[in-house]
């Protein structure tokens, strides 16, 4: 008699299942109800219309329109993932949508169609419980956004970007554009033609803001483009802790998602900026992000990506004075026909600076998740150190991992260190725990938490709510 | 695409009919001449490399080649002139630039089964040469195509131990050498080769390429040995292919000219084949080293390893690029890359890209690379001891080579150290000045 043949190992559900429910939970569409919604496609009339309607100032509106020929003059980077940028039709997109007349500034002032969103988002209820502030940007505009009375008697500025540039406008073009000028790449150029919301944050010397600020961005039409431009500026001393996160309707046709943000982290000063971004797999997420950190300044980025079509981000610390320190900690999670092109860059430019960049990638089905890293050490930025891991893991057999660090060290007085790790789930350890009583499924559960967990540590309380949402629980309720 | 304004060409250009009866000339057969052919047209068309490609992005192409071109003019190769006593079991080849190369195996390699004859010669490497670095692996690799002029082409049978090395010594004499060499070691011989570049002075240009092919189980060790006088600046591309279980171990050792890209590619093609390459480099005053090492592996339980260790001093620079690639059908295969870089002095700078590329999951794969100053506690340490500042920075370099020198066989072992030895010589009056500026 013929031994029946074995069946083929499940997939842990865990796995299996991580945004399986995305449609249900993010994935609802409000139907489109808009106060003003620009023609599709870019054009020198859209950018005039958009800071038109914001009433902005001479100098914004010039330089809306000196980056758009800037992008317009770039070419597309020649690297990454070729045959997903070609897919992007910068014609086909709507460029500026205004949701709704007025911002809400009491969750009862937010028209009731915008509030039903973030509600199943569970935004106001996440605020009620922790947050300092919140910022829900709705399409171009943000449409809610509350702060907490203590906050604003010590001087903080928490709003979003237009508001900002209204009430602030010394603070804001003293700051705006100087660490991404519109040339630095074709999207930050096209950002800086079509920015709309996002968030402008001011931290007054040696003011700690304990508790986060929040923001939630959401892009709610087809074909629609999202820009927002962040600028945070923390003075001496100061300390903030800043969280977005972003979801998305899933739609026949692509969206695309490029924000510009900088962070200026003056003498002292420490700003962490935590994003978990869980776009629909539709979304061309394209996004730069840079921080200069002065004399004795921290910046940390923290940075989950799981959603996306692809993704294109490699957050940045421009260690410019002495002592100053960055830190890059980013997990990324690719499941089929998502590309995870992430990573970080570092240039230590003066004496005695110190950098970080951890690494996580996850790469399932046919999944591509790459790091793409860059760290700099000039001539004459004596004793600095930086240590670069990059950890990849591959759960099925057409997963890809990339790695592509790139060091330059220009100072022999400087310490230099990178390594990366690919590998599958290890099977000594699935062994082990297997023979412990668990069974394969919980097994690798187990080891995909301890691979993440480094990550999942650094994450607030508060925000771990969102992440949870997103990968532990979904891992952890498979398990019986 | 276009960095420079105006890319250098072979100058003048041969016409197809010139490239062909040189080639007729040379007594090549006609697939050799329509090769040369490919090699220049895809040389011609192909875009000019800028910074942009990371491949090129520490060092000038423009820096690699002569201003005048490149053409080796109409002439055929001078007979040789002289004769040479090859080491008993050993073979030793010369190669110099406009002469016929002069070939001498011994008694015993011919018995135990090498053939080495001149790269072009009917029968000579048919269908293999190009196969591995031809027209379509990059600029200069197109234009040794086009242009090679002198070559070997050796031949290791099926089963054969050779006893001593096969030396192949290349020089740099003339103003342009374009050299190339092909190696084809059959099913389960073992052998080891020696290539060493000799000579030349400043204004020399190299442009060169070697292919190994790798046979079934076959056991095959390479000893690159970089060894210009200053001055000479070159492009040198080695690609090998590995069939099922054959072993290669590759040692670097980059120590002279000026200007050096050095590309070494390995392809696992068959299931079980493993390949090692150790690498030393060091460098000072104005030198400029690059190197590229790409491990494709192509089929399952294929292994690979990269130690690759530099110590830099004066204004010298190296620039390492270096690819893992795991296809989806090399399941169960393993991959690391090691680089080490050790700066002496204040100039010295490095820079590095070690790259993964895995497209599959069942694999084991890490890279890892560093670059530090010599320690000072180490040098406190040892000159607490009494032991001079130059001398204890000596031994710290030293120390730093051990690790990989010790990876490999007597008596390729003492033979490289002795070659490291020479040049730390030459390297410690610079040394021992940043030793005393760093020392406590």
């Amino acid at each position: 008699m013929q031994p029946l043949p074995l069946p083929p190992p499940p997939a842990p559900p865990a796995l299996r299942d991580i945004n399986v429910d995305y449609r249900e939970r993010y994935g609802f569409a409000d139907p489109e109800q808009y106060v003003l919604k620009a023609p599709r496609g870019l054009s020198h009339e859209v950018v005039a219309m958009i800071s038109g309607i914001k009433h902005e100032p001479e100098w914004m509106r010039a330089f809306r329109h000196q980056a758009l020929d800037l992008f317009l003059a770039k070419p597309m980077p020649a690297w990454g993932d070729q045959a997903m940028l070609r897919q992007i039709d910068f014609d086909q997109i709507y460029y500026y949508i205004r949701p709704t007349a007025e911002q809400g500034r009491n969750w009862s002032d937010v028209p009731a169609g915008i509030k039903s969103t973030f509600e199943r988002l569970g935004i106001p209820e996440a605020e009620r419980k922790f947050l300092a502030g919140v910022s829900a940007q709705y399409e171009s505009e943000v449409v809610y956004h509350s702060i907490r009375k203590d906050l604003e008697a010590k001087g903080v500025i928490f709003s979003d970007m237009d508001t900002g540039l209204r009430e602030h406008p010394e603070l804001v073009r003293r700051y705006f554009a100087t660490i991404i000028p519109p040339g630095d790449n074709k999207f930050a150029a096209l950002n800086s033609a079509v920015w709309s919301g996002g968030s402008f944050i001011y931290v007054p010397p040696h003011t700690r803001v304990d508790m986060p600020l929040q923001a939630y961005f959401r892009i709610n039409a087809e074909r629609m483009g999202q820009f927002e431009r962040t600028l945070i500026i923390a003075d001496e001393g100061a300390s903030v802790h800043y969280i977005e996160g972003c979801t998305a309707p899933i739609y026949a046709a692509d969206s695309l998602h490029s924000a510009v943000v900088e962070l200026v982290a003056l003498p002292g000063a420490r700003i962490r900026y935590t994003t978990i971004q869980n776009w629909s797999n539709n979304v061309f997420n394209l996004v730069t992000k840079r921080a200069v950190a002065h004399r004795d300044a921290e910046v940390q980025w923290v940075d989950g990506n799981l959603g996306s079509k692809l993704t294109m981000k490699y957050p940045c610390v421009v260690l410019m004075g002495e002592r100053a320190h960055g830190e890059v900690l980013s997990i990324a999670f690719a499941g089929d026909g998502q590309h995870q092109d992430a990573g970080a860059k570092m240039f230590h430019l003066a004496p005695n600076t110190t950098s970080r960049i951890t690494s996580k990638s996850i790469s399932k089905g046919l999944g591509c998740a790459s790091y793409r890293g860059w760290v700099k050490i000039a001539k004459g930025a004596k004793g600095s150190k930086t240590h670069v891991e990059c950890d990849a893991l591959l759960i099925d057999g057409a997963s890809r991992s990339d790695t592509y660090p790139t060091m330059e060290i220009a100072e022999p007085d400087a310490a230099v260190e990178h390594e990366a790790r690919v590998s599958k789930l290890a099977d000594d350890q699935l062994f082990y725990l297997r023979s412990r009583g668990l069974d394969l499924e919980q097994a690798r559960l187990m080891v995909i938490n301890g691979f993440i967990e480094p990550f999942v540590r650094q994450l607030p309380m508060e925000y771990a709510v969102e992440l949870n949402r997103l990968i532990e629980l979904e891992m952890e309720g498979s398990v019986g | 695409m276009a960095s420079g304004t105006a890319q250098p060409r072979l100058r003048p250009e041969p016409s197809e009919q010139q490239l062909r009866s040189w080639s007729a000339r040379r007594g090549e057969p006609d697939a050799l001449g329509a090769l040369r052919l490919e090699g220049l047209a895809r040389y011609l068309d192909a875009p000019w490399p800028g910074r942009a490609e990371h491949l090129w992005r520490y060092t000038e192409p423009e820096s690699l080649l002569p201003p005048g071109g490149l053409w080796p003019g109409d002439e055929a190769p001078r007979a040789p002139a002289a004769r040479l006593a090859p080491a008993e079991g050993g073979a030793l080849v010369l190669v110099r630039p406009g002469q016929a190369p002069i070939i001498a195996v011994s008694e015993g390699a011919r018995r135990a089964g090498v053939s080495i004859v001149p790269l072009g010669a009917a029968g000579a490497g048919s269908g293999r040469l190009g196969a591995l670095v031809g027209p379509h692996h990059g600029l200069f690799e197109a234009l040794n195509t086009a242009a090679w002029s002198e070559g070997v082409a050796v031949h290791i049978a099926r089963g054969a131990l050779i006893p001593a090395p096969i030396r192949l010594v290349l020089s740099a004499t003339a103003q342009t050498s374009v050299p190339r060499l092909l190696v084809v070691a059959e099913e389960s011989c073992q052998a080891t080769i020696v290539e060493e570049h000799v000579g030349g002075q400043p204004e020399r240009f190299v442009v060169g390429v070697s292919e190994l092919f790798v046979g079934p189980a076959a056991r095959l060790r390479t000893v690159l040995l970089e060894g210009w006088e200053p001055g000479v600046s070159g492009h040198w591309s080695e690609r090998a292919r590995l069939e099922r279980d054959a072993i290669l171990l590759s040692v670097v050792g980059s120590f002279g000219g000026s200007r050096l890209k050095l590309a070494l590619g390995v392809e696992l093609d068959g299931p079980g084949a493993q390949a090692e390459i150790v690498g030393f480099a060091l460098a000072e005053g104005q030198q400029h080293l690059d190197h590229h090492t790409e491990h494709c592996h192509r089929a399952p339980s294929t292994w690979s390893n990269i130690d690759f260790r530099a110590a830099l001093s004066g204004q010298a620079r190296f620039a390492y690029t270096g690819l893992i690639r795991i296809e989806p059908q090399a399941a169960k295969s393993e991959a690391y890359q090691e680089q080490r870089t050790l700066l002496l002095s204040d100039g010295a700078r490095a820079d590095a890209i070690p790259e993964l590329e895995i497209l599959t999951n069942d694999v084991r794969c890490t890279h890892g690379a560093t670059c530090a100053p010599v320690p000072a506690e180490q040098l406190f340490y040892l000159r607490s001891r009494g032991i001079p500042a130059r001398e204890a920075q000596q031994m710290v370099v030293r120390g730093f080579f051990e690790p990989a020198l010790g990876r490999l066989p007597e008596p390729l072992r003492a033979g490289l150290a002795q070659r490291i030895e020479q040049r730390l010589d030459r390297l410690s009056a610079v040394a021992s000045r940043t030793a005393v500026e760093a020392g406590p």
